[in-house]
């Protein structure tokens, strides 16, 4: 039986059992490769994605389950937060990248829900996502940059 | 000292240069419609050996292309695994090339003996290939400059080359790179090119944004397991929890499932020198990954034994630190050390018994690591009757390709293996056994495989980082001053990866990886090392042996400044000759790569000042120092640490490096900054532990890394070295980690930690 799920926007069907964890289907069945693989029990973040805006582990969660939710994953992100990307690029964030979509969709929903997080609201929006090449300052001043960056679009444009 | 020593496999495939590479007669430049390509013309190569390089290896031949519309296609011959090498490899020929950086593209070259090494391993890139590669960017932009003087018929002198253009200011005319390609690529190769000096290098020491950054961003690089291939299958593979056992029976063999492709079953490896052979057991092959993931998991498989069905790691632990402290430990009995040849001083015996000053003596322990790069082993074989291709996530894709061949029996023509982005690798990588086993069940399927490794196959199936015991015992004057002092190390020798020598030694070169290139003067020393054979698979981990020795060394060094009520930096100091080069047992390195006193007096120097060492923290705070000398590297650390409600705490880490002529300084820094996070991961968190021959961690619950919440503030400082021979990047910052810990802990606690990780000490 097809699943149909609400990706980037688009309706997707995939034939796939509705045990299947989200992260499989989008990189098995849709495509999204983007979206990585790195634990399989929710420890590392590998596989954040986007459901109704907020960031969730896409490996522990079967596809069945998510009826008309909206499901973001980074391939959308460059439409949706562009200045995000900027910023990541810019700061020279990424050393191997794998572990980059997750901690990019991570900051992308902390930066959806708060203009201006704190260092410990930083943390504990990206406590999920391991990286092991060890990016974290730079990942931090990055969120501190897009925050700032857009605040100052905000000011001006009032 | 470099890992390609070490096995028989990379001289193997080394040994294939005469019969395998193409004819390297100088080709030039090749004309192709259009197009301008500097093939493997490399001063100095083939059929005239290329020049000795420092690292030990031959020139690697760059594949150069000018387009027609003036892009400029670099070829990248080495593995990116964070490291930034792709963009620093650009960043040199780019260079001497005077392109403009945004119409420089890079091209990853699949593993062929005609780059010469490719072994992206020992932190040797950029010296391997700092050199030809300026060469190789000189010899371009020269004949780009002979071609436009030639076109417009004025002499070479007065024609330049900058940013993409070539032009001719008397006459104020200009040429594009890509309207000279064409001229340029008929015209004789130059022996000799000018190169730019130290001061006209613009991308060279300049930062640049890693030429993946964007993909990455977006979620567009093509890791291991984004490879596509049309009707490409994946397998699970379920191996034996011990290291050579087999499968003797499937109790619960699956029944036809829609998505099921199939179940194979591989034989084990050796249980001793198992090589880079793959390890065996059942493999589900499914036409989905979660399909083959859920069928694995419900297989209840009987295994076979093996000599490696009881090892324990806790004896194992007991065995080094009997062997360390030559002492039964526990009811084991101490495997007799070796001492290291010409390294003895004095006569250590006699100090320790006229016993004149304060005797120290500990000894420290280390467990067996994992690398755990965030993404496991994958990779992708499409095998065919008559050829072979492979697409993963390799450190050294010529050994892959080699065992590849050797495996089908086919041609090394025949075979290619590219390397796709790696995530993250810190020497997993370069042991291809995963490649093996896509191949041997594309080979069966008839079809494209990749083979997919759980997290928790990465875990409990590594090559791992060996576990350790170190004594040291030291006689100290009322300076903290060494008056005598005894090393003995003893740990599983990657050697046992590659033999079945019952209880191989460490090699020389794993040695010489910090413990007998100790630079600190004592006038009575003796340096002792004893191996025992493992139950598991050895590898070398990010920085290798020095993880241990330089843990060791810089804590005992520490210990003696407090026996003495010194501070720890004007102690170290006091220890350390004035000046001068060390001359170390056995082989010497390079002449430009000794361990140059100076030099690491003076990152000790830097780092004092950049961690304001004087400046008194807060009641509880305590900072930690360490140095070391690694990959030709000089690193000094310190660490601002506390323990909050029982927990160690970083606050703040500082790092200062010299890495001779650096090519990316930002990229430095981000190693440096990597570095901390891995070293407090492996000082606070890691250990594997063998029970019944079975690795007990499994995922990131128990094998815990860094979070972000966890990681301090760092601040590096590159020495300015540029014009110097260029050195290690990746591995050297990851060393003087864990014993700066644990120093700070100990300046914040009084407690000293000796035995890793902290977390369960």
């Amino acid at each position: 039986m097809a699943l149909k799920l609400n990706v980037n926007g688009s309706e997707r069907e995939a034939e796939a059992s509705a045990d299947t964890p989200l992260l499989w289907v989008l990189r098995d069945h849709l495509g999204l490769t983007g979206t990585k693989y790195g634990c399989g029990g929710g420890y590392c973040g590998a596989c954040t994605v986007h459901v109704d805006g907020s960031a969730v582990r896409s490996c522990q969660l079967p596809a069945g389950s998510l009826g008309d939710s909206r499901i973001t994953t980074i391939e959308a992100l460059a439409e949706t937060q562009p200045a995000l990307l900027d910023v990541w690029v810019a700061n020279n964030v990424a050393q191997c990248g794998y572990c980059q979509a997750g901690q990019l969709m991570s900051a992308a929903a902390l930066l959806a829900a708060n203009n201006a997080p704190t260092d410990a609201d930083i943390d504990a929006a990206m406590a999920g996502n391991l990286c092991r090449c060890g990016t974290y300052g730079r990942i931090r001043a990055a969120i501190d940059e897009a925050a700032s960056r857009r605040a100052s679009v905000a000011g001006e444009s009032q | 000292m470099t890992i390609s020593n070490l096995s028989p496999l990379p001289r193997r495939s080394t040994s294939q240069v005469a019969i395998e590479a193409p004819n390297l007669s100088r080709r030039g430049f090749l004309g192709v419609s259009g197009v301008f390509v500097l093939g493997a013309c490399v001063p100095g190569c083939a059929p005239t050996p290329a020049p000795k390089l420092a690292g030990g290896g031959f020139a690697p031949n760059l594949f150069l292309a000018i387009d027609a519309d003036g892009t400029v296609r670099i070829t990248a011959h080495r593995a990116e695994m964070g490291q930034g090498v792709r963009t620093a490899l650009a960043q040199i020929v780019a260079d001497e090339l005077e392109a403009d950086w945004a119409r420089v593209t890079v091209e990853q070259a699949p593993g062929d003996t005609k780059y010469g090494d490719q072994n992206t391993d020992g932190s040797r890139s950029i010296q391997l290939n700092y050199d030809p590669l300026r060469a190789a960017g000189a010899t371009a932009r020269l004949m780009l400059r002979q071609a436009a003087a030639q076109h417009w018929q004025v002499p070479l002198e007065e024609v330049t080359a900058a940013n993409h253009v070539v032009s001719h200011a008397p006459s104020n005319r200009q040429l594009g790179y890509g309207e000279l390609a064409g001229e340029a690529a008929v015209l004789p190769v130059p022996e000799e090119a000018p190169q730019k000096t130290t001061a006209e290098h613009r991308y060279i020491g300049a930062p640049q944004i890693h030429v993946d950054a964007a993909d990455i961003a977006r979620g567009q690089g093509t890791f291991g397991a984004d490879v596509q291939r049309p009707n490409m299958a994946t397998a699970v593979i379920v191996r034996c929890p011990w290291l050579g056992g087999g499968v003797r029976d499937i109790h619960n063999r699956p029944a036809p499932t829609p998505g099921l492709v199939g179940i194979e079953i591989l034989k084990p490896a050796p249980a001793a020198g198992p090589n880079f052979t793959p390890l065996g057991g059942v493999a589900v092959i499914a036409e989905d990954t979660w399909t083959a993931m859920r069928i694995a998991r419900e297989l209840n498989i009987e295994w076979e034994g093996s000599p490696n069905a009881d090892f324990d790691s806790a004896a194992l632990q007991d065995a080094l630190r009997a062997a360390a402290e030559q002492n039964e430990v526990n009811g084991v009995e101490a495997v007799p050390a070796s001492r290291v040849p010409n390294a003895e001083q004095g006569d250590v015996d006699a100090i320790f018994d006229a016993a004149a000053g304060t005797e120290l003596a500990a000894t420290y322990e280390t467990p067996f690591l994992a690398h755990a790069p965030m993404e496991p082993p994958v990779a992708m074989a499409d095998v065919s009757a008559d050829q072979c291709v492979v697409e993963a996530p390799v450190q050294d894709p010529q050994t892959a390709r080699h065992l590849v061949a050797e495996a089908l029996g086919l041609p090394h023509a025949s075979v290619t293996v590219t390397p796709t982005l790696l995530g993250g690798a810190f020497g997993r990588k370069s042991k291809p056994d995963y490649v093996l086993e896509a191949v041997e069940l594309s080979r069966r399927a008839g079809r494209p495989i990749r083979v997919q490794w759980l997290r928790e196959d990465d875990i409990r199936h590594d090559y791992y980082h060996a576990a350790s015991a170190q004594h040291h015992r030291a006689i100290v004057d009322e300076r903290g001053l060494p008056s005598a002092w005894l090393q003995r190390t003893a740990f599983p020798s990657i050697t046992t990866v590659f033999g079945e020598v019952p209880q191989p030694p460490p090699a020389a070169w794993e040695l010489e990886m910090g413990f007998s290139n100790l630079p600190y003067t004592v006038p009575n020393r003796r340096m002792e090392f004893a191996g025992i054979r493992p139950g598991v698979r050895i590898g070398w981990l990010r920085s290798v042996c020095n993880i241990f020795h330089a843990f060791s060394a810089n804590v005992f060094a520490d210990e003696m400044a407090a026996a003495a009520g010194r501070d720890a930096i004007e102690h170290r100091l006091a220890m350390l000759p004035e000046g001068g080069k060390l001359e170390q047992p056995g082989m010497q390195p390079p002449v430009g790569y000794e361990l140059d006193i100076g030099r690491l007096r003076h990152v000790i120097e830097r780092v004092r000042e950049l961690a304001e060492w004087q400046r008194p923290r807060p009641e509880g705070v305590g900072l930690g120092f360490a140095v070391h000398h690694s990959f030709r590297s000089y690193v000094a650390t310190v660490l601002e640490a506390s323990m909050v409600g029982g927990n160690p705490r970083v606050t703040n880490a500082y790092m200062v490096l010299d890495c001779g002529t650096y090519i990316n300084p930002d990229t430095c820094a981000a190693q440096m900054e990597g570095a901390v996070v891995f070293g407090l991961s492996l000082a606070l968190y890691g250990n594997i532990a063998m029970a019944g021959g079975a690795v007990v961690q499994s995922n990131f619950h128990d094998y815990p890394l860094l979070r972000m919440a966890d990681a301090p503030a760092t601040q590096v400082e590159l020495v300015p070295a540029q014009g110097r021979l260029p050195a290690g990047v990746g591995e050297p910052g990851v060393p003087p980690v864990a014993p700066a810990l644990v120093n700070a802990l100990f300046a914040a606690t009084g407690k000293r930690y000796r035995r890793l990780p902290i977390a369960t000490a």
